[in-house]
């Protein structure tokens, strides 16, 4: 078994804060995103961490912080969004050239796992695909994902797939994680020459081409970490009501409500904090931040902001008037 | 080097044309001799003198900002004020040198005939000035961040009058399908903002949509040392009422309703 991460897209919808790191290595509750993942990964499974030449440098860092796992990575050439490979061509260039004929658990990088995969891969039949899918519980939610059809009668196996229906059938949606048999390979390799982007599709190809595919449900929460909504939600479920300072953070005076996070080297000063990200390194004094998210290096003081996302090395200093 | 090098010359040039203003007048009114009265010599020393001040209320006023359209009726009345102060100047200054003044005709025609002139020559040195800083490489590369109909005019409007500030990237927060727009490349979305700031040596960054970065792109420009300009319509301000005013030393945008006779309007406004 190897694990293989898709961790290539240059996730314009989070600009600035991937301006210069991948989403999957966007701190998440004190730790990246990515890090959330791979701790679900069985120890004694290799991981695989496909990825673009542009994050490469922040990639091969992160791989530090794990020292006890197998970790390699895979750089795409492409520096810029247009010019990528797409996730099921970087998939089956790896494969090829990797001459992988082993079952592979394949996961996107910026999803959020709440269960052990230890779980998803006992649950698997042998020489049979598994695609995990989340019970969103709301058809109108449904419909911004790809959704999952399963057999009414035999609700383990998928019989259709819908990729963000105007009107979904089912609340079951797709999540970025499956297992795929090393039987089934072949067949990725094949639709990655003709739609090297569409990793979605592979499912389908698989029933299409009277492959079984069956489907894995859970109830731990699953968290796809798209935009600035979506990952401030993200946020606020796993931290909760408190906040997380990290040991080497200064927090004097001021107040902090809803979910809190204040990484390495930060100094607040006199602030009033409310469901926000402050990134390393930052200098805050006076301030009322309401839903933000601060990257490194920024310094504001006397500033009020709501619902913003402030790149690295933003100065916003209140003059006196 | 170039942008600097058309101001000095454009000061230089209005110095010279407001000299010989003065000494057409001075020959129009006292005739074609050098008169033992008013001394030639005693009339432009003054007027040498008077022009440095001169050149600072002109500048002060934004008279030679290049982007500047220099055919509106506001540089006009801007023009005309200056020249008035420059004509004032020159009598104070001729009075404290000499404790006398001279003929007020030669001063209304001093006046009207630099007026006329630096008229004349700003309208023309603008055109001058543009060529020399649009053509290749511009001496003031433009981004602009949004695809809509408004950032379409805009790109179009400084094409066609060869403002100074050219266009020569555009990206869009949203990711439009457009390839070029009337020939400037879109590059793409905010994630290439860097690589575009810094490949394409950006001088002013025009945000024509993508309200919620605005924060962002003002970091990127002060970090880049660029200048961040803002179509009103990113606001919502698309009658072209507004105006930027002072409240207690604090720089606000105005939107007044346009009613009544502008001159006046402008006196009475809070």
């Amino acid at each position: 078994m190897r694990a293989f991460i898709l961790a290539g897209g240059f996730a314009t919808r989070l600009w600035p804060l991937t301006e210069k790191r991948a989403k999957p290595l966007l701190p998440l509750a004190g730790k990246p995103i990515l890090t959330h993942l791979v701790e679900r990964i069985p120890a004694n499974i290799p991981v695989t961490v496909s990825t673009n030449a542009a994050f490469a440098e922040g990639f091969e860092e992160w791989k530090t912080s794990l020292p006890g796992r197998d970790i390699s990575l895979v750089i795409e050439g492409s520096q810029k969004d247009d010019h990528k490979l797409g996730a099921l061509g970087a998939t089956a260039e790896w494969i090829k050239r990797e001459r992988i004929d082993d079952d592979l658990l394949l996961l996107t990088g910026d999803n959020y796992l709440g269960f052990p995969l230890s779980r998803f891969l006992e649950a698997a039949r042998p020489g049979v695909a598994v695609l995990a899918a989340f019970d969103i519980k709301s058809k109108e939610q449904a419909s911004l994902f790809g959704t999952v059809i399963v057999d009414e009668k035999e609700p383990t196996r998928i019989v259709g797939f819908e990729e963000k229906p105007r009107e979904a059938k089912t609340t079951l949606v797709s999540t970025g994680c499956s297992l795929l048999p090393k039987q089934t390979l072949p067949v990725l390799l094949d639709l990655a020459q003709r739609k090297p982007d569409n990793v979605g599709g592979l499912f389908e190809e698989f029933l299409n081409k009277g492959l079984e595919v069956d489907c894995f449900t859970f109830t731990e929460p699953w968290l796809d970490i798209g935009s600035f909504g979506s990952y401030l939600d993200a946020h606020r479920l796993l931290v909760g009501k408190q906040s997380l300072f990290h040991p080497e953070a200064t927090i004097l005076d001021g107040s902090c409500e809803g979910s809190v996070v204040v990484g390495k080297g930060s100094r607040v000063e006199s602030c009033d904090l409310e469901d926000c990200i402050v990134f390393e390194n930052c200098v805050l004094r006076n301030c009322v931040l309401r839903n933000c998210i601060i990257d490194d290096r920024c310094a504001l003081d006397g500033i009020d902001l709501t619902d913003k996302m402030l790149r690295a090395g933003t100065i916003l200093k209140r003059q006196q008037s | 080097m170039r942008p600097k090098t058309v101001i000095l010359l454009w000061l230089a040039t209005d110095a010279l044309l407001f000299l010989a203003s003065y000494v057409f007048a001075y020959f129009w009114r006292v005739g074609w001799i050098l008169s033992s009265d008013l001394p030639l010599r005693h009339f432009v020393t003054v007027v040498t003198l008077a022009i440095p001040l001169w050149l600072i209320v002109l500048g002060a006023s934004g008279m030679f900002r290049l982007a500047r359209p220099q055919g509106s009726m506001r540089l006009f009345f801007t023009l005309t004020f200056a020249n008035a102060v420059g004509a004032a100047l020159v009598v104070l200054g001729f009075f404290f040198l000499h404790q006398r003044v001279f003929s007020r005709l030669l001063l209304i025609a001093a006046f009207l005939a630099s007026t006329l002139v630096l008229r004349v020559w700003h309208l023309l040195y603008e055109r001058i000035a543009r060529a020399a800083l649009w053509k290749d490489p511009p001496a003031f590369p433009t981004l602009i961040v949004g695809v809509t109909r408004e950032s379409k005019r805009l790109i179009e409007l400084l094409q066609k009058r060869k403002n100074p500030l050219r266009p020569v990237a555009v990206l869009d927060g949203r990711g439009t399908a457009e390839k070029d727009i009337a020939g400037v490349p879109v590059l793409g979305k905010l994630d290439k903002l860097e690589w575009t700031l810094n490949n394409r040596n950006i001088t002013h960054l025009i945000q024509c949509s993508d309200l919620e970065q605005s924060l962002n792109l003002l970091s990127a420009c002060r970090q880049h040392n660029i200048t961040y300009l803002l179509l009103p319509s990113v606001l919502g301000v698309i009658e072209r009422d507004e105006r930027v005013e002072s409240l207690e030393g604090l720089a606000v945008t105005m939107v007044r309703p346009e009613r009544g006779i502008p001159a006046l309007r402008s006196l009475f406004t809070v």
